[in-house]
Protein backbone atom coordinates (compact mmCIF):
# COMPACT_ATOMS: atom_id res chain seq x y z
CA UNK A 1 0.00 0.00 0.00
CA UNK A 2 1.41 3.27 -1.06
CA UNK A 3 0.93 6.42 1.15
CA UNK A 4 1.02 8.53 -2.38
CA UNK A 5 -1.98 7.23 -3.19
CA UNK A 6 -3.59 9.75 -0.84
CA UNK A 7 -2.14 12.60 -2.03
CA UNK A 8 -4.85 13.64 -4.37
CA UNK A 9 -7.65 13.39 -1.34
CA UNK A 10 -5.10 15.84 0.45
CA UNK A 11 -5.55 18.43 -2.45
CA UNK A 12 -9.06 17.83 -3.09
CA UNK A 13 -9.92 17.74 0.91
CA UNK A 14 -7.16 20.91 1.56
CA UNK A 15 -9.05 23.30 -0.73
CA UNK A 16 -12.60 22.42 1.25
CA UNK A 17 -11.32 22.79 4.55
CA UNK A 18 -9.19 26.27 3.45
CA UNK A 19 -12.82 27.85 2.37
CA UNK A 20 -13.99 26.61 5.49
CA UNK A 21 -11.04 28.23 7.42
CA UNK A 22 -11.78 31.25 5.87
CA UNK A 23 -15.61 31.55 6.35
CA UNK A 24 -15.27 30.40 9.80
CA UNK A 25 -11.72 31.84 10.95
CA UNK A 26 -10.81 28.78 12.03
CA UNK A 27 -7.29 29.79 13.20
CA UNK A 28 -5.39 28.45 15.67
CA UNK A 29 -3.02 31.68 15.58
CA UNK A 30 -3.23 34.95 14.57
CA UNK A 31 -0.28 37.14 13.91
CA UNK A 32 -0.42 41.08 14.39
CA UNK A 33 1.82 42.35 11.76
CA UNK A 34 2.21 46.29 13.57
CA UNK A 35 3.17 44.66 16.61
CA UNK A 36 5.00 42.01 15.14
CA UNK A 37 3.07 39.53 17.94
CA UNK A 38 1.36 36.26 18.11
CA UNK A 39 -1.17 35.31 19.67
CA UNK A 40 -3.51 32.23 20.63
CA UNK A 41 -6.33 31.61 18.44
CA UNK A 42 -8.62 33.92 16.28
CA UNK A 43 -7.96 37.19 18.17
CA UNK A 44 -9.44 40.79 16.82
CA UNK A 45 -7.12 43.12 15.36
CA UNK A 46 -5.01 44.94 18.36
CA UNK A 47 -3.46 47.46 16.64
CA UNK A 48 -2.76 47.19 12.69
CA UNK A 49 -4.15 44.52 11.29
CA UNK A 50 -4.93 40.94 12.25
CA UNK A 51 -3.39 38.14 10.31
CA UNK A 52 -5.30 34.83 10.20
CA UNK A 53 -3.99 33.79 6.81
CA UNK A 54 -0.97 31.99 8.36
CA UNK A 55 -3.53 29.78 10.88
CA UNK A 56 -5.92 28.72 7.82
CA UNK A 57 -2.81 27.53 6.28
CA UNK A 58 -2.19 25.66 9.46
CA UNK A 59 -5.69 24.40 10.18
CA UNK A 60 -5.95 23.21 6.51
CA UNK A 61 -2.83 21.29 6.37
CA UNK A 62 -3.47 19.43 9.17
CA UNK A 63 -6.97 18.62 8.61
CA UNK A 64 -6.10 17.53 4.73
CA UNK A 65 -3.21 15.28 6.69
CA UNK A 66 -5.98 13.65 8.86
CA UNK A 67 -8.69 13.27 5.92
CA UNK A 68 -6.08 11.97 3.40
CA UNK A 69 -5.04 9.57 6.26
CA UNK A 70 -8.53 8.48 6.88
CA UNK A 71 -8.77 7.77 3.06
CA UNK A 72 -6.11 5.13 3.33
CA UNK A 73 -7.86 3.04 4.77
CA UNK A 74 -10.16 2.59 1.93
CA UNK A 75 -9.56 -0.22 -0.03
CA UNK A 76 -7.58 0.83 -2.95
CA UNK A 77 -9.53 -1.60 -5.10
CA UNK A 78 -12.27 1.07 -4.21
CA UNK A 79 -10.12 4.29 -4.28
CA UNK A 80 -9.92 3.48 -7.69
CA UNK A 81 -13.41 3.85 -9.08
CA UNK A 82 -13.72 7.24 -8.24
CA UNK A 83 -13.01 10.11 -10.40
CA UNK A 84 -9.77 10.95 -10.19
CA UNK A 85 -11.06 14.40 -11.96
CA UNK A 86 -12.32 15.56 -8.31
CA UNK A 87 -8.44 16.64 -7.60
CA UNK A 88 -8.51 19.38 -10.00
CA UNK A 89 -12.76 20.27 -10.44
CA UNK A 90 -12.94 20.35 -6.29
CA UNK A 91 -10.35 23.13 -6.04
CA UNK A 92 -11.67 25.07 -9.05
CA UNK A 93 -14.77 25.19 -7.52
CA UNK A 94 -13.45 26.68 -4.37
CA UNK A 95 -11.80 29.17 -6.24
CA UNK A 96 -14.90 29.98 -7.99
CA UNK A 97 -16.59 30.49 -4.20
CA UNK A 98 -13.85 32.72 -3.74
CA UNK A 99 -14.79 34.66 -6.91
CA UNK A 100 -18.17 34.68 -5.67
CA UNK A 101 -17.18 35.55 -1.52
CA UNK A 102 -14.64 39.08 -3.01
CA UNK A 103 -17.47 39.90 -5.77
CA UNK A 104 -18.16 43.19 -3.96
CA UNK A 105 -14.03 44.83 -4.82
CA UNK A 106 -14.79 43.72 -8.33
CA UNK A 107 -18.67 45.04 -8.89
CA UNK A 108 -18.01 48.39 -7.02
CA UNK B 1 14.90 61.00 9.34
CA UNK B 2 16.83 60.18 12.20
CA UNK B 3 14.96 59.08 15.92
CA UNK B 4 16.48 57.34 18.52
CA UNK B 5 19.17 56.30 16.76
CA UNK B 6 17.33 54.54 14.12
CA UNK B 7 17.30 55.65 10.85
CA UNK B 8 13.41 55.87 9.69
CA UNK B 9 11.92 55.77 6.26
CA UNK B 10 9.19 58.92 5.30
CA UNK B 11 6.73 56.04 7.00
CA UNK B 12 7.51 54.07 9.81
CA UNK B 13 9.90 51.08 9.48
CA UNK B 14 13.55 51.08 9.90
CA UNK B 15 15.31 51.70 6.75
CA UNK B 16 17.31 48.60 7.45
CA UNK B 17 13.88 47.04 7.55
CA UNK B 18 13.08 48.55 4.43
CA UNK B 19 16.04 47.38 2.58
CA UNK B 20 15.28 43.49 4.18
CA UNK B 21 11.59 43.91 2.24
CA UNK B 22 12.80 45.41 -1.06
CA UNK B 23 15.22 42.70 -1.08
CA UNK B 24 13.00 39.84 -0.22
CA UNK B 25 10.70 41.25 -3.02
CA UNK B 26 12.72 40.93 -5.84
CA UNK B 27 14.15 37.74 -4.33
CA UNK B 28 9.98 37.02 -4.78
CA UNK B 29 9.78 38.08 -8.20
CA UNK B 30 13.14 36.59 -9.79
CA UNK B 31 11.77 33.24 -8.23
CA UNK B 32 7.92 33.99 -9.54
CA UNK B 33 9.82 34.41 -13.40
CA UNK B 34 11.69 31.52 -13.16
CA UNK B 35 8.39 29.31 -11.82
CA UNK B 36 6.37 30.80 -14.34
CA UNK B 37 8.65 29.48 -17.07
CA UNK B 38 8.87 26.23 -15.49
CA UNK B 39 5.66 25.53 -15.49
CA UNK B 40 4.80 27.31 -18.88
CA UNK B 41 6.88 25.22 -20.55
CA UNK B 42 5.30 22.11 -18.88
CA UNK B 43 1.95 23.34 -19.47
CA UNK B 44 2.10 23.75 -23.24
CA UNK B 45 4.45 20.87 -23.61
CA UNK B 46 1.38 18.42 -21.67
CA UNK B 47 -0.88 19.86 -23.94
CA UNK B 48 0.57 20.51 -27.33
CA UNK B 49 3.60 18.23 -27.44
CA UNK B 50 5.92 17.89 -30.22
CA UNK B 51 6.06 14.35 -32.36
CA UNK B 52 8.80 15.91 -33.89
CA UNK B 53 11.52 18.37 -33.20
CA UNK B 54 11.66 20.59 -36.11
CA UNK B 55 14.67 23.38 -34.53
CA UNK B 56 12.00 26.18 -34.60
CA UNK B 57 11.00 27.63 -31.59
CA UNK B 58 7.46 26.67 -31.15
CA UNK B 59 9.12 23.59 -31.83
CA UNK B 60 11.55 24.00 -29.22
CA UNK B 61 8.91 25.22 -26.49
CA UNK B 62 6.30 21.90 -27.11
CA UNK B 63 9.24 19.07 -26.96
CA UNK B 64 10.28 19.45 -23.86
CA UNK B 65 10.39 17.00 -21.53
CA UNK B 66 7.44 18.06 -19.34
CA UNK B 67 8.02 15.42 -16.65
CA UNK B 68 11.53 17.06 -15.70
CA UNK B 69 10.26 20.26 -14.70
CA UNK B 70 7.93 18.46 -11.67
CA UNK B 71 10.64 19.06 -9.08
CA UNK B 72 11.46 22.13 -10.15
CA UNK B 73 8.15 23.70 -10.00
CA UNK B 74 7.43 22.19 -6.14
CA UNK B 75 10.43 23.96 -5.28
CA UNK B 76 10.00 26.99 -6.68
CA UNK B 77 6.44 27.25 -5.66
CA UNK B 78 7.48 26.35 -1.96
CA UNK B 79 10.40 28.95 -1.94
CA UNK B 80 8.39 31.88 -3.89
CA UNK B 81 5.50 31.27 -1.29
CA UNK B 82 8.11 31.45 1.57
CA UNK B 83 9.59 34.78 0.47
CA UNK B 84 5.95 36.33 -0.32
CA UNK B 85 4.75 35.34 3.05
CA UNK B 86 7.09 36.91 4.46
CA UNK B 87 6.86 39.94 2.47
CA UNK B 88 3.00 39.78 2.93
CA UNK B 89 3.14 41.26 6.48
CA UNK B 90 3.96 44.42 4.61
CA UNK B 91 1.07 44.69 1.97
CA UNK B 92 -0.98 43.95 5.34
CA UNK B 93 0.26 47.24 7.19
CA UNK B 94 1.34 49.45 4.52
CA UNK B 95 -0.19 48.50 1.41
CA UNK B 96 -3.44 47.67 1.58
CA UNK B 97 -4.03 50.64 3.84
CA UNK B 98 -3.16 52.74 1.03
CA UNK B 99 -5.68 50.78 -1.52
CA UNK B 100 -8.64 51.63 1.10
CA UNK B 101 -7.77 54.86 1.15
CA UNK B 102 -7.49 55.51 -2.61
CA UNK B 103 -10.15 53.50 -3.28
CA UNK B 104 -8.65 50.91 -5.20
CA UNK B 105 -11.08 48.11 -4.50
CA UNK B 106 -10.45 46.27 -7.63
CA UNK B 107 -6.48 46.31 -7.12
CA UNK B 108 -7.11 44.65 -3.26
CA UNK B 109 -10.11 42.40 -4.13
CA UNK B 110 -7.59 41.05 -6.99
CA UNK B 111 -5.06 40.46 -4.37
CA UNK B 112 -7.13 38.74 -1.35
CA UNK B 113 -8.13 36.26 -4.41
CA UNK B 114 -4.45 36.01 -4.49
CA UNK B 115 -4.03 35.35 -1.35
CA UNK B 116 -6.55 32.09 -1.54
CA UNK B 117 -5.44 30.96 -4.63
CA UNK B 118 -1.87 30.66 -4.12
CA UNK B 119 -3.29 28.57 -0.53
CA UNK B 120 -4.93 26.53 -3.07
CA UNK B 121 -1.95 25.70 -5.54
CA UNK B 122 0.12 24.81 -2.40
CA UNK B 123 -2.76 22.30 -1.34
CA UNK B 124 -3.02 20.86 -5.02
CA UNK B 125 1.36 20.66 -4.76
CA UNK B 126 1.05 16.80 -3.47
CA UNK B 127 -1.47 16.00 -6.04
CA UNK B 128 0.47 17.77 -9.00
CA UNK B 129 3.45 15.59 -8.19
CA UNK B 130 1.60 12.28 -7.62
CA UNK B 131 0.43 12.43 -11.36
CA UNK B 132 3.91 13.36 -12.46
CA UNK B 133 5.51 10.46 -10.83
CA UNK B 134 3.08 8.07 -12.43
CA UNK B 135 3.67 9.89 -15.49
CA UNK B 136 3.76 6.17 -17.75
CA UNK B 137 0.18 5.60 -17.33
CA UNK B 138 -1.53 7.05 -19.76
CA UNK B 139 -4.68 6.65 -18.20
CA UNK B 140 -4.14 9.35 -15.35
CA UNK B 141 -3.03 11.76 -18.48
CA UNK B 142 -5.91 14.20 -18.45
CA UNK B 143 -6.15 14.19 -14.94
CA UNK B 144 -2.44 15.28 -15.00
CA UNK B 145 -2.81 17.79 -17.56
CA UNK B 146 -6.15 19.64 -15.53
CA UNK B 147 -3.68 20.05 -12.56
CA UNK B 148 -1.04 21.45 -14.03
CA UNK B 149 -2.95 23.39 -15.65
CA UNK B 150 -4.81 24.99 -12.70
CA UNK B 151 -1.41 25.50 -11.20
CA UNK B 152 -0.76 27.31 -14.11
CA UNK B 153 -3.28 29.72 -14.16
CA UNK B 154 -2.37 30.23 -10.56
CA UNK B 155 0.76 30.79 -10.92
CA UNK B 156 -0.05 33.26 -14.01
CA UNK B 157 -2.73 34.80 -12.02
CA UNK B 158 -0.64 35.07 -8.73
CA UNK B 159 1.86 36.76 -10.97
CA UNK B 160 0.17 39.74 -13.18
CA UNK B 161 -1.84 40.68 -9.68
CA UNK B 162 1.98 40.96 -8.12
CA UNK B 163 2.89 43.11 -10.47
CA UNK B 164 -0.11 45.52 -11.05
CA UNK B 165 0.37 45.95 -7.27
CA UNK B 166 3.51 46.69 -6.71
CA UNK B 167 3.35 49.34 -10.01
CA UNK B 168 0.83 51.11 -8.09
CA UNK B 169 2.55 50.52 -4.54
CA UNK B 170 5.73 48.79 -4.56
CA UNK B 171 10.04 50.03 -5.04
CA UNK B 172 10.27 53.57 -4.17
CA UNK B 173 6.67 54.89 -3.91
Amino acid sequence: MSIARAFPVFSAAFAVIYLACVQYNLAPFTYHAELMQWGLGAQPPRQGPAMYWYGWLTTSTLGATAVAALSLAVPASLAKRVWPGFVWLIPLGVIAVFVYILRGYFLR
Amino acid sequence: MLACGQEFEAGHRPLGETRVLTVLLIVHSLMAVALLGAITHQTVGVWWPAKKRTGSFVSSLRSVPSMTYTNAVIVLFILTMIVGSIIYTEYRVSIRVTLQDYRMYVPEGAFELKEHVASIALGLLPAYWYYWRQSLSQDRATTRAMVTTLVACIVWYNFLVGHVVNNIRGFGS
